[in-house]
């Protein structure tokens, strides 16, 4: 099996394929890593993380400036059934659009819109909510009989870092979620692909448990 | 709920932590990456690494630092020290740093600030500010650089807010003055930052003992706690930290998971 790390000049592709190595190696999976931009491996391979820190138009472009990247990403998900996995900014542009500097299109492959995190109030301590959402959160578990979130209770904690969010309530879509000021979608996605808006990549070995468990999905 | 963060820094010199963990199982108190994972594995929420390497070709051994820990260590690790222009960012980033701290560069230099965040995103910038009390700042501390040797003028309310606006995603504030004096955070500064600017606020400086960390969350509103030297002699580790925390109603994040 090859599981392709796609590299568009954004985002921490070294931390995500150190993470992903350690889970495979640890679930003894028997998986290979390629990180790359190049479009015929991507086309050929099983499975697809897409990963992305920065802003959503920064990492519009980045894709863009591959040629044929945004098709064959969307054939291979939406027609060829392959597994798939955004991380972050990689898992917002899963969706319609962002509104993060400016109105950028996404790959519409769900639908909702993200635009910047609203805050009121003050936490529990009384602390004004800041922005980024930067730190540990736990989940709640929306859907909790999905496989990703097999052995994950509402005790672990991931890694958020972002200022913005997924608007609009697709029930139907939202695996998983994360309170903060008020609900914000967390792990969302439909068939074969799946996107989180923390990472688990830096998430300890709760992180390492989604990622194992995103790896022995059969979707 | 959001957990407020513990976080570990390691003072780092060409390549060796300069105060080192005084924990038994360790085989090699001087190795940062070693060290690193350590907390990790006890329940760091972060890892800061701090480089105060003399020489540029002493600071490369940095990097090698940054791979090695980032291989196994998954927690969110920050590299500030000798940090000047974008491809030094870009360097760290690409050894597997999350994010990158400016300190001095920032004063000699304020649009590295805004360079940085719109190349990287602010998420990975963080404006380290060091602090001291000056009674001729309009905010009562005055920024300094070079571990607090040089004055700069700058006030430090002003200084904060001017970075978050060009971009800083979260602010690292020590207070020089109680730093390396185990008698507590500086919790007038700490609460002065926290209160207003809009990004998480780091508090750092003065850590005796778990206690001083819920004082400091508690009664100046930090985002999250740093600490250095008490963790390093094993006379507190990170999970009494967060059980004291607990104790008094602060969420943290379990030390197993």
């Amino acid at each position: 099996m090859d599981l392709i790390i796609i590299d568009y000049g954004s985002g921490n592709l070294r931390s995500v394929e150190n993470a992903f190595s350690n889970a495979i190696s640890d679930s003894s999976l028997k998986c290979k890593i390629i990180v790359t931009s190049n479009i015929n491996i991507i086309a050929a391979a099983d499975f697809l993380v897409l990963p992305g820190v920065g802003s959503f138009p920064d990492c519009k472009s980045g894709l863009q400036n591959i040629k044929g990247l945004n098709e064959v990403l969307s054939e291979q998900v939406l027609f060829k059934k392959k597994k798939f996995l955004g991380i972050c900014v990689g898992m917002q542009l899963m969706f319609d659009y962002s509104l993060e500097k400016i109105k950028t299109s996404g790959f519409g492959w769900l639908s909702g819109n993200f635009n910047k995190i609203k805050t009121f109030g003050l936490d529990y301590l009384g602390r004004d909510f800041k922005v980024p959402h930067m730190g540990w959160n736990s989940l709640l578990l929306e859907k909790d009989n999905h496989p990703i979130l097999r052995h994950i209770s509402e005790k672990d904690q991931y890694y958020f870092v972002h200022s913005y969010c997924l608007e609009g309530n697709q029930s139907d879509q939202l695996i998983a979620s994360t309170n903060y000021c008020h609900q914000i979608p967390a792990i969302v996605g439909q068939e074969n692909y799946l996107g989180v808006q923390f990472h688990p990549e830096k998430s300890s070995l709760s992180g390492q448990k989604l990622i194992s468990n995103w790896l022995k999905w059969s979707c | 709920m959001l957990s407020t963060r513990v976080i570990a820094c390691l003072d780092v010199h060409d390549g060796r932590t300069v105060k080192g963990i005084n924990f038994v199982d360790l085989k090699d108190a001087g190795d940062p990456v070693e060290q690193a994972n350590l907390y990790s594995k006890t329940g760091a929420d972060e890892i800061c690494f701090l480089d105060i390497s003399a020489t540029y070709e002493k600071r490369k051994t940095m990097f090698d630092v940054i791979s090695k820990t980032a291989e196994s260590c998954f927690v969110p690790l920050t590299v500030g020290g000798g940090v000047n222009n974008l491809n030094d960012f870009r360097e760290l980033l690409k050894c597997g740093a999350d994010k990158v701290s400016v300190n001095s560069s920032a004063v000699s230099n304020p649009k590295i600030i805004k360079d940085s965040s719109d190349k990287f995103g602010n998420q990975c910038v963080v404006l380290a500010i060091d602090a001291i009390e000056s009674e001729t700042m309009p905010c009562g501390y005055e920024v300094t650089t070079h571990g607090g040797r040089k004055k700069t003028n700058i006030d430090v309310l002003n200084w904060a807010k001017q970075g978050v606006e060009n971009g800083a995603g979260e602010i690292l504030l020590t207070s020089m003055t109680a730093d390396g004096m185990k008698a507590g955070y500086n919790l007038h500064l700490t609460k002065l930052i926290s209160e207003n600017v809009p990004v998480p606020v780091i508090a750092s400086g003065g850590a005796g003992n778990p206690k001083d960390m819920v004082d400091v969350v508690l009664k100046s509103g930090a985002s999250a706690v740093l600490a250095a030297s008490i963790f390093h002699f094993g006379i507190h580790s990170i999970s009494s930290v967060k059980k004291e925390m607990l104790k008094n109603g602060i969420l943290v994040r379990d030390c197993e998971n």
